[in-house]
């Protein structure tokens, strides 16, 4: 077959694949509202070959998953930062201050509050634990925030808190697997997934979905909690590292140049678009945009990566250690590649399961600790953000899987060694920043022990449907097709948290 | 959009509409409660009213829940009466407050009248398709063979599978694709059966129709490639790898498991044997070590090995994971949710979770550092001794003790580990693992059985000379049973002490003095005790010597492989429920029994995993064959017939070709004796099998996923199969087999042990160019680029490996040094011959193809380019390649055109 046979035959099969593309997208669109189709199929596209001629009707999304799309309703904001910190930490050391607790410190927990309720550790009839951290309340919001975080105190105001997040997960992987998926099951696609479906990201030398872990482990649920799921696999999160090479082979071998790459990967190319004319198949143009993508990571992510260069300031201000794996050091990561584009940064910090078990992961001691590792990086993060001006087009999200219990942990129904807390998913904090976020608002109350919400009580979909709403998705309404239904990622539930939007 | 499509979708959805409602509606169908009531329920009523929640007492789970009385005192369901029915009224409520599903949408009125239908038919409660058994189906009778003309044989039609295929492809817009070419196809086969491209004479015999195509895929099928490529996939179900896990991840010698599924699979043992081997191969009659080694099958769960950590809590987890891994592989059934709860949606009862776990909490692992117990492998010298020593015993003992003695000298069972010491004075559990009694210490063994010995056999090693160990009956004040002194050691030692015979069971009081050392020191650290019955043949010639030989053989340190071994009826652990799933929870006791919802325990089995064995592998359970088949199916075309191949049940998808999985299922017993190799040769002879994969835009949009098979399945090739394929194809690989896993290079820093001295040693000679099922898997670090292309790192079994696609990928297949020298390997062939040819005879060595014009056009460019690259640049032509001495520009450009070949996706699919 000649090159223009070729060509014509493309052409065709192209427009009969565009109607099917554009039948999918009226049907999105439809409820989606203003979704700009041209977003769809113009722009550049980042295989032309202008030697062979071959300006054809591929649409970014057809060549590129990761194109820029436009979410269906006006939305500044365009990147997520998600901090999440694994194993859970302990809401009542750190934002919902109860002086009560402190009151009722060392007295049987009421059995009212024990009865049908069961608990990861907790035996018999546990005593309530004071908070073990001073609160004092501040800025203009006059939010309630612990001593064990003074640096954040400075931008209490940026925040919004959510006091009474529950979840129905009580084990940390099936918890972050619902925190991430909206599914305590594998094989849901994350948040971040499908952030980066619908919206694609903002620079095509990046992955648009980036991965940081810092404490020394990856989360409990492991790479699942930034899986695809059932959306294609372009969309799941890359995991960089943040000493060491950044990602592994990422380096060309030695004495092969910029140019034979790039000439060897045009090669690479060329042909597949010929296997991709006889066999269809999608996946040979998701390999063509890898291999270009791969090209142009290896220049992008070490540059991206590379704190050093930062001026000594910020790096002061986050308190990075370089060449160590730190939470402050992907904070300032974090920034860097929201900077760059890149539309979902999703960190994850180990060591917050507080049940007292020993020093490390007692609520007064190594709470602090963990505390201490995260306030200044937290901290910089959104003062950085705000004065470049990416606070408002940035949603950052903070939180854990579930919360921790008022009564101290009593493991086998004995006194132990450290000050602990259970898993608890009745009553939680959490809070967002950025774009969209009413700055200083707080929604939701627990009751005078932090045991369960009593005012505002937000559930996991909801957050999800709040995320989406701020990036300018309906979540009823963002749906994939799979196995003959379509998925949300809030499945049947959640509501908009219209609280604590800007 | 285009006015016309406009107008034809829309009549497509009406028609769909119409015989939705039709379908719906039809007032004198009968209503399927499978396919029709069920998913209703399990969508819209179980969260609240099913297995973990049942709201006002009602539940739509089992049929006598949903049938039975709720806490209003009222059945929700009064079968002949939909409108009578509670359950009717309340989904047609229009108080809020009072409708259900509660707080949801009102349920449309087609489903409601469904259920008011079903309910008006008698409401019967239909079994699940997965819960009954396999159906004797006729072949289905394809009345237009899909578009061929009648009366000449459709050259799509190869075997009965095909009409099957035809029968489901009938109605829609899809006819079979054409045959593959013969090329393709047969590297579609080698890549398939043995995970390698095709020899060249073999593959030149089948393209010139030398050989028929059954006898190239029986030569496949008949090359050891066979088994070591069908391995990576069980060894993923097996939750095979070469180090422990959790935190410390230590190695471990799993490898003869591994290279007993690679022979199993070569010698197509029967799968039901296979099964039965692997589940309860130490509960067969005289087990060979084989046999033994297989059951290691479940000891692949991981051993925890961190200081501080309970032995008893990682024990049950290995128990909870072969319990939930059990039923995974053979049952396609996720258990591990009843763990906590009835099950929301299959109906197996949280009780029968805890049945289920009854039949491996009886085995005499406890997440011991040492992991016992181990098979011992003795060499020639010694197993002369072993053989002497059980000669002896079947001479002059019974038939018990010679099994004793046989037992003791193979895998060192039963004994009681010391680790289970209790009520520590001036002692410890060292490390949480070994007793540590200090001078003046003591603890207490309770509930051991002695066996009348007189003698114990002790395992210890000690720092300090002259510690005297008292055991004591029961307690401190009791019976002195056994005295004797520890000397500093060399290690760990078994030593023989003598002790006082006594019947049944007592508790040991163990005590130590040596007031010469420091305080809080341990006197010794003991690992186990083991109570034998007496050599037998007291008195006669060479009595003394057989128990001195005997005594050596159990010092003499020999290589030993865990494996499973059952406890003796004086050691069985009773079962019970663990509320919420907390192991420290415990509840009420339960017994062995599998599932009621699957087939019926048949009293001659026995009470334990050889019985439940023989459960599986009965022809009357219903999801044994039905699973091998789906995934086996799964593994050739992409896809299962059932797509969920984790999960066969009510949240299953339902099988796209339900006859065809029973027909092959009720084939694979009943006409291949469990063979998987005919069982894949069923499948790869099939004219489904056979088609192209090529197809084009328009036809691939109709069935993107290929579920009907109007094509041959393409895909990208597995982790393993990525790189051997690239050995292979560059003459780099070895094709030694077995023995323990080596380390091909892989990138500094990789491992990273905190914990472990454990180093990656790179591998010398052929090591290097093993098949990838031979290297080394360390969980917590598994191999980088295998690990790029989706293998897992095998800590819990993995059904399926999703496939991605990522730029990462490309970077390991355009950089990785393993890679680079192959390609290295291919061009150094390359280069004999002129230019065009080299690049020619390349590509064709890689794909199996005839390169095309333009492809060669292509690649000769991006030869010429590097070669003046590399002519101009002295210092980059000195660099690259980085292999062997030739380094002249020439072959550096042909590396670049090799690198470039084994990177096209036609190279890194089969297609």
């Amino acid at each position: 077959m000649d090159n223009m046979e070729r060509l014509i035959k493309e052409k065709i099969r192209r427009e009969l694949e565009a109607q099917t593309r554009r039948h999918f997208i009226k049907q999105c669109a439809s409820g989606m509202g203003g979704l700009a189709l041209g977003s769809f199929f113009l722009g550049c596209d980042p295989l032309k070959n202008e030697q062979k001629g071959m300006k054809m009707a591929f649409s970014d999304r057809d060549l590129n998953p990761l194109a820029t799309m436009a979410p269906p309703f006006d939305s500044k904001v365009k990147n997520i930062i998600y901090l999440h910190m694994a194993g859970a930490p302990s809401q009542l050391e750190m934002f919902d201050y109860k002086p009560e607790l402190r009151k009722l410190h060392d007295q049987p927990c009421p059995q009212s509050l024990l009865e049908g309720k069961k608990f990861a550790f907790i035996r018999g009839t546990p005593k309530l634990l004071g908070p073990q951290a001073e609160f004092s309340q501040v800025g203009e919001s006059g939010h309630w925030v612990s001593d064990n975080l003074p640096h954040f105190k400075k931008v209490i105001d940026e925040v919004a808190f959510l006091k009474a997040v529950h979840t129905d997960q009580f084990n940390h992987g099936p918890a972050q697997l619902f925190m991430h998926t909206g599914s305590p099951r594998l094989g849901r696609p994350s948040i971040g997934s499908w952030v980066t479906y619908g919206l694609g990201s903002e620079n095509q030398n990046l992955p648009g979905f980036v991965v940081l872990t810092s404490g020394g482990k990856t989360p409990d649920a492991g790479k699942s909690v930034w899986g695809s799921g059932f959306l294609p696999s372009v969309y799941q999160g890359v995991q960089c590292r943040s000493q060491g090479d950044p990602v592994l082979y990422i380096e060309d071998p030695e004495g092969i140049s910029r140019n034979l790459k790039k000439q060897t990967i045009d090669a690479i190319n060329q042909i597949n678009k010929d296997e991709y004319a006889k066999y269809a198949d999608p996946e040979i143009l998701a390999r063509i945009n890898q291999y270009e993508m791969a090209y142009r990571m290896q220049i992008a992510v070490p540059e991206v990566m590379n704190i050093n260069n930062e001026p000594e300031h910020i790096k002061q201000m986050y308190g990075v250690e370089p060449g160590k794996e730190s939470f402050a050091n992907n904070c300032l990561l974090a920034r860097k590649l929201v900077e760059q584009g890149v539309r979902f940064v999703q960190l994850f910090d180990w060591g917050w399961d507080s049940h007292g078990t020993d020093h490390d992961n007692a609520v007064d001691l190594g709470l602090r600790n963990k505390c201490r590792e995260i306030d200044r990086p937290m901290t910089a993060l959104l003062l950085d953000l705000k004065q470049r001006g990416l606070l408002e087009e940035t949603l950052v999200v903070w939180g854990g899987e579930f919360g921790r219990t008022p009564m101290q942990e009593n493991r086998e129904g004995k006194k132990m060694g450290f000050k602990g807390r259970d898993h608890h998913g009745d009553a939680f904090t959490m809070w967002m920043a950025g774009g969209g976020i009413k700055k200083g608002a707080s929604h939701g109350q627990t009751d005078a022990i932090g045991f369960a919400g009593v005012d505002g009580r937000v559930s996991v979909h909801d957050i999800h449907a709040t995320i989406l709403h701020v990036l300018g998705f309906d979540h009823e309404q963002f749906t994939f097709e799979f196995q003959g239904r379509p998925f949300r990622l809030t499945d049947v539930e959640g509501a908009v948290i219209k609280e604590i939007l800007a | 959009m285009n006015k016309k499509t406009g107008s034809g979708i829309l009549l497509l959805a009406t028609i769909l509409m119409a015989m939705y409602l039709w379908r719906v509606l039809k007032p004198a169908e009968k209503v399927d409660f499978s396919a029709d009531i069920k998913p209703i329920l399990n969508k819209n009523c179980i969260a609240c009213h099913g297995g973990v929640k049942k709201n006002s007492g009602l539940s739509f789970l089992f049929e006598a829940e949903a049938m039975g009385v709720a806490e209003s005192g009222k059945s929700a369901i009064i079968p002949g009466n939909g409108s009578g029915s509670e359950l009717i009224r309340r989904l047609r409520e229009e108080d809020p407050e009072l409708r259900m599903p509660y707080q949801k949408p009102k349920l449309s009125d087609a489903e409601i009248e469904l259920l008011e239908r079903w309910i008006d038919q008698g409401a019967e409660w239909g079994e699940h398709w997965a819960y009954t058994l396999p159906e004797k189906v006729p072949l289905p009778v394809v009345s237009q063979e899909a578009g061929f003309s009648t009366g000449t044989a459709s050259p799509f039609l190869k075997n009965d599978i095909d009409l099957f295929v035809l029968a489901r492809m009938e109605g829609q817009p899809l006819r079979p694709n054409a045959e593959a070419p013969p090329n393709i196809i047969a590297r579609r086969l080698a890549l398939d059966l043995t995970g390698l491209p095709p020899d060249q004479n073999l593959f030149d015999a089948f393209t010139t129709s030398e050989i028929t195509y059954e006898t190239y895929v029986d030569t496949l099928l008949a090359q050891s490639g066979y088994g070591e490529k069908w391995a990576s996939w069980w060894l993923d179900l097996a939750r095979y790898a070469d180090t422990k896990g959790y935190e410390k991840d230590l190695g471990r010698s799993m490898w003869p498991y591994r290279d007993w599924v690679i022979r199993a699979l070569n010698q197509d043992m029967p799968y039901d044997q296979f099964t039965t081997e692997q589940l309860a191969g130490d509960l067969l009659p005289d087990p060979s070590v084989d046999q033994l080694i297989a059951t290691a099958f479940h000891r692949n769960t991981m051993n925890n090995d961190e200081g501080g950590t309970d032995d008893e809590e990682f024990r049950v987890a290995t128990v909870i994971d072969r319990t939930n891994t059990t039923f995974e592989v053979w049952q396609s059934t996720t258990i591990g949710c009843v763990q906590c709860h009835s099950h929301p949606y299959d109906p197996i009862k949280h009780e029968e979770y805890y049945n289920a776990m009854a039949f491996f909490n009886n085995s005499r692992d406890e997440d011991t550092p040492g992991e016992e117990p181990n098979v011992r492998m003795y060499g020639p010298e010694v197993q002369k001794e072993v053989d002497q020593i059980n000669t002896w015993v079947a001479e002059h003992g019974n038939a018990k003790t010679a099994k004793a003695y046989k037992n003791f000298l193979t895998h060192m069972e039963p004994k009681y580990q010391l680790h289970n010491c209790e009520e520590f004075t001036n002692g410890e559990l060292a490390d949480t693992k070994w007793l540590a009694l200090w001078n003046k210490g003591s603890a207490l063994l309770k509930n051991v059985y002695t066996n009348n010995a007189s003698a114990m056999y002790l395992s210890y090693w000690s720092g300090n000379n002259g510690s005297k160990i008292t055991i004591r009956k029961d307690d401190a004040k009791g019976e002195i049973l056994s005295q004797f002194t520890i000397d500093k050691t060399n290690g760990r030692v078994i030593e023989k002490v003598p002790f006082k015979k006594t019947n049944g069971k007592i508790d040991l009081y163990i005590e130590a003095q040596n007031n010469a050392i420091a305080p809080e020191t341990a006197t010794s650290f003991m690992v186990w005790a083991a109570f034998l019955e007496d050599l037998p043949g007291m008195g006669k010639p060479g009595y003394k010597a057989m128990e001195n030989t005997f005594l050596k053989v159990l010092n003499t340190k020999v290589p030993e492989f865990p494996i499973v071994v059952e406890n003796p009826e004086y050691m069985q652990r009773t079962t019970q429920m663990f509320e919420r799933g907390n192991w420290q929870l415990k509840s009420d006791t339960v017994e062995v029994k599998t599932p009621a919802v699957l087939n019926a325990w048949e009293v001659a089995w026995p009470k334990n995993r050889l019985g439940l064995a023989q459960w599986i592998t009965s022809d009357q359970n219903p999801l044994t064959a039905r699973t091998l088949v789906n995934r086996v199916w799964h593994q050739l075309f992409g896809r299962g017939i059932v797509a969920t191949i984790e999960d066969m049940g009510t949240q299953s998808d339902p099988p796209s070709h339900p006859a065809l999985l029973d027909w092959l299922a009720l084939r694979l017993m009943n006409e291949h004796a469990w063979s998987m190799k005919a069982l894949i040769k069923d499948i790869v002879m099939s004219g489904t099998y056979r088609q192209s994969s090529a197809t084009d835009a328009a036809t691939y949009q109709i069935d993107p996923e290929n579920q009907w098979y109007a094509r041959g399945p393409r895909q990208r090739l597995g982790a393993e199969q990525i790189r051997d394929q690239a050995l292979a194809v560059s003459g780099l690989l070895s094709d030694k087999m077995y023995g323990p896993g080596v380390m091909p290079p892989q990138p500094e820093k990789v491992w990273q042990s905190v914990y472990s001295g454990e180093q990656w040693v790179e591998s010398k000679g052929e090591d290097k160019f093993r098949r990838a099922v031979y290297t080394y898997l360390k969980r917590t670090s598994p191999y980088p680029s295998f690990i790029t292309f989706d293998a897992g790192s095998r800590e819990v079994c993995t059904i399926r490996r999703t496939v991605t696609n990522t730029p990462l990928q490309a970077l390991v297949t355009l950089n990785d040094p393993v890679y680079l020298e192959a390609a290295y390997h291919l061009a150094l062939k390359m280069q004999a011959l002129d230019i065009d040819r080299g690049i020619a005879f390349g590509y064709e060595k890689a794909t199996f193809t005839k390169i095309a014009p333009e492809k060669l056009e292509i690649l000769r460019r991006l030869y010429e380019t590097s070669l003046s690259e590399f002519q101009s640049n002295a210092a980059t032509k000195k660099a690259f390649p980085n292999f062997g001495k030739d380094k002249s520009p020439h072959l550096a450009a042909l590396t670049v055109v090799a690198n470039a070949i084994m990177n096209l996706d036609e190279f890194l699919s089969k297609a």
